[in-house]
């Protein structure tokens, strides 16, 4: 049972809520989509490259249905992409 | 061997002109002779702050175009000697003044200072770019607030990539009673975001408000506690070793009636 002093303290002592805990958290994310904000320019270019790499081994859509994208998820950044496959050319 | 200090954040308002004043007129007590220029043309403000304002006769576009001689544009404190100020221009844009211009002002300054000391303008533009064309180092300054420190670890970014040395970190307006009942983040949570090395607390406090009215840097008050802050910033600048003291919030009598009762730890140290 708590006591009434502990009553008491909860409901007019100071707040419990630990904001600097949000305030760190949504600054880390924030710093590491800072980071990966890529210039558009810069973005393409990767695109262009990944593209040229899976083309040695897959024959894949070029322009339509290509998605490049940086995708805010809770706790992390990540590049998410969907390349549509025609079919698969080379094999190890 | 002379050398220029600039202090920056990125973010307005967070305190750089406050801690230019205070680094530059500490390190004129400690001995030093200083330059400390304000290179936030268009909104001068040092000068207020140093409380020089009255004896501005040239400013620093002028000296940069040739109208008057560095030595002529100098205003030499008379409260503690080898301080001097180089005022911003206050009817002028940024755009008068271009990166090899503060170069070449700074190194005819580092000529017969010990540090010039650059007290830079907010954003990441035209005037941060001038601001850090001659230093040879830079103190970042920030508090401890979500877009203060997110607006630091961008600034830090663009110093790095200017080729100058790691940069150190000032935290200002830091309040203990807020830190330790965990509404503000303490020094560790922000080291542990920005990762550069820590040169100096700085508490919010009511002194500095008072010191900007009179126009006397804080430092100059030997029982401030943010003076003290200040002085200690100045020695760790020098090179000179000076542990933290840990800022212990005055847990106040709600805290204390606690702790009597024993429902509180003993004492938070921040
Ligand atoms: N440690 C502090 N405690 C209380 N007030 C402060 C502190 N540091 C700065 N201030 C106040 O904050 C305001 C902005 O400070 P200033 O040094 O002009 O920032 P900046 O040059 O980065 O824009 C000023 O009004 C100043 O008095
Ligand atoms: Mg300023």
């Amino acid at each position: 049972m708590r006591s009434l002093f502990q009553r008491l303290s909860e409901a007019i002592g100071p707040s419990k809520s630990q904001s600097k805990d949000e305030a760190k958290q949504r600054l880390k994310l924030l710093l590491i989509h800072d980071q990966v904000d890529l210039p558009q320019a810069q973005l393409d270019r990767m695109k262009a490259e990944i593209l040229e790499v899976i083309a040695k081994y897959c024959e894949v859509e070029k322009d339509d249905g290509v998605e490049f994208k940086l995708n805010r998820e809770d706790g992390h950044v990540a590049l998410v992409s969907t390349i549509p496959v025609r079919r698969v050319t080379a094999r190890a | 061997m002379a050398e220029c200090i600039v202090v920056t954040s990125g973010k307005g308002g967070v305190g750089k002109t406050t801690t230019s004043a205070n680094l530059a007129a500490g390190l004129a007590l400690a001995g030093k002779k200083v330059a400390c220029v304000d290179a936030d043309i268009g909104l001068r403000n040092l000068d207020v702050i140093l409380g020089l304002e009255n004896r501005i006769v040239y400013d620093l576009v002028q000296v940069i175009e040739g109208e008057c001689r560095l030595k002529q544009a100098l205003i030499r404190d008379k409260r503690v000697e080898g301080l001097y100020l180089l005022p911003a221009a206050q009817t002028r844009d940024k755009a008068a003044v271009k990166p090899e211009d503060m170069k070449r002002l700074v190194n005819d300054l580092k000529e017969d200072h010990d540090f010039v000391i650059i007290d830079c303008p907010a954003g990441i533009e035209q005037g941060f770019k001038n601001s850090i064309a001659g230093a040879d180092r830079a103190v970042i300054v920030t508090t401890p607030e979500v877009s203060a420190i997110r607006d630091a670890d961008r600034i830090i970014g663009l110093v790095e990539a200017h080729d100058l040395p790691e940069p150190h970190l000032i935290i200002n307006r830091y309040r203990p009673h807020m830190v330790s009942r965990g509404d503000m983040m303490n020094k560790d949570d922000i080291l542990e975001i920005l990762a550069i090395p820590l040169i100096g607390m700085v508490p919010d406090h009511p002194d500095i408000i008072v010191s900007a009215n009179r126009g006397q840097p804080v430092v100059f008050e030997e029982r401030s506690v943010v003076g003290a802050a200040y002085r200690r910033i100045t020695d760790r600048v020098m090179g000179i070793d000076v542990p933290f003291p840990s800022f212990e919030a005055d847990p106040g009598l709600w805290a204390n009636l606690k702790r009597w009762m024993g429902l509180a730890p003993a004492r938070e140290a921040v």
